[in-house]
């Protein structure tokens, strides 16, 4: 089963319906205790958190929520709706962590970002549960519903 | 008695020493009158480090300090309009005609004077910035559209030094100029500043006894700007100034810290300052300064 976490729902109820961003330790730390609680009351095996609707994502917030998510996890997290700016902060803060976190693209193709091995020992793991498959192409996709 | 604190005729970074150097050699108690009225030109660095020092003033105890406003109109209008007025009244007795100035929408100042205090604060700075700062980056500095949202977090990570190190409010202001004297090319400013504990201070229960002898204000601003070190023993900490340098060296961009008695620098080419500068005189908290300026024919 795949549990579908939208942040920028969290962020609204967390802090308020105004802001977009994911900025400072103190809504990070919000963001993601409420992530954490949704996980736990759910039996899946793959989260996807979902930053579609999400302006900017500072290094402060990027680390509060997805390094510590990642350190802690007990499910696969999956990213969904990474732009750019979000890949720029992500990225740094998972790699400085010795991490790796999975990206799904709008095309359902899979990405790494982090330590290079830490991303291949996630990506043996997905294809290991069954949980993505590989393209001819070398690529990966999602095979969990 | 009152000690007077002239305020320089061009305020900024470079002329700061100066203002600090008089800030210096009050003492407590001693009520401060800051003289402004000569003052032609303040850049964003100027007004919000004015702020700190009246923050500081009133911390010492004693009258309000005074401030004389600047008698040039030009100058008074371009200070009302940068929204200094509005939180200097707080903090200083105003001589001098003040204009009742709305911050004009269409003006390179992209962000006003604003007080940052809380996390609060710093998402309605990033929520501000990024409409405005989108059109001046890509239009008048040749930056990719992509960097506004790198520019928004760079912007973040500076004001979130205030909440998370200063243990006292600050300020930020941001703003976009034509700098011919020094660069001949446009630039936006980023400055921050307050009247806090300081990055030594910040930093020393858990970084002093690693430098020894060297423990001082250059050592602390070095450990956080070089190496990243945080007073927070959490891993992910100190990620931030990090992320700005990141930000800065691809696109040509300049920051400075003040920080006690000593200023450091990531320097680009185009900049004849010094990485970093000690025995200054003594200025409480941290003054961040960041410049991004116009890109040229180099592909970043």
């Amino acid at each position: 089963m795949i549990q579908r976490i939208d942040v920028h729902e969290v962020l609204q109820r967390q802090v308020s319906g105004v802001y977009a961003d994911l900025v400072t330790r103190p809504t990070g730390r919000a963001v993601r205790e409420e992530i954490e609680r949704t996980i736990a009351g759910v039996e899946a095996r793959v989260t996807v958190i979902d930053f579609t609707h999400v302006g900017c994502v500072d290094y402060s917030c990027a680390d509060e929520i997805v390094a510590k998510l990642l350190r802690d996890a007990r499910v696969i997290l999956l990213l969904r709706g990474i732009n750019d700016g979000h890949r720029e902060a992500i990225e740094h803060v998972v790699k400085s962590a010795g991490l790796a976190v999975v990206l799904e693209g709008p095309d359902g193709a899979l990405d790494v970002l982090g330590s290079p091995d830490a991303a291949t020992q996630l990506l043996d793991q997905l294809v290991a549960l069954q949980l993505a498959a590989r393209t001819p192409g070398g690529g990966f996709f999602l095979t969990a519903a | 008695m009152t000690r007077l604190v002239e305020v320089p005729t061009s305020f900024d970074d470079r002329s700061f020493d100066q203002f600090a150097g008089a800030f210096a050699q009050a003492a407590d108690g001693e009520r401060l009158l800051f003289d402004a009225h000569a003052a032609e030109w303040a850049s964003p660095y100027g007004l919000v480090s004015l702020l700190a020092a009246g923050q500081a003033a009133a911390r010492r105890g004693g009258e309000k300090p005074l401030l004389t406003a600047p008698t040039s109109g030009d100058v008074l209008g371009y200070w009302a309009r940068a929204g200094f007025f509005r939180e200097a009244g707080e903090l200083f007795e105003i001589h001098g005609k003040v204009p009742r100035t709305k911050p004009l929408e269409e003006s390179d100042v992209l962000l006003d004077v604003t007080p940052v205090r809380a996390a609060e604060d710093v998402h309605q700075v990033v929520s501000r910035i990024q409409e405005r700062a989108s059109a001046i980056l890509a239009a008048k500095l040749g930056l990719d559209p992509k960097a506004t949202m790198g520019f928004a977090m760079a912007l973040s990570e500076a004001c979130q030094n205030i909440v998370e190190h200063a243990g006292t409010g600050g300020w930020v202001a941001v703003q976009s100029y034509h700098w011919r004297r020094r660069l001949g090319r446009q630039v936006v400013v980023i400055a921050v500043a307050d009247a806090g504990v300081g990055f030594r201070h910040s930093l020393e229960p858990t970084q002093s006894k690693r430098f020894g002898d060297r423990w001082g204000d250059a050592a602390a601003l070095e450990a956080a700007l070089i190496q990243g070190t945080s007073r927070f023993r959490d891993p992910g900490r100190g990620q931030g100034l990090a992320g700005i340098r990141r930000y800065l060296s691809r696109w040509d961009g300049k920051i400075s810290i003040r920080s006690g008695t000593a200023r450091i620098a990531i320097v680009p080419k185009w900049d004849d300052d010094v990485p970093m500068r000690e025995g200054l005189p003594p200025f409480p908290g941290a003054q961040v300064l960041i410049i991004i300026p116009e890109q040229g024919t180099a592909t970043p």
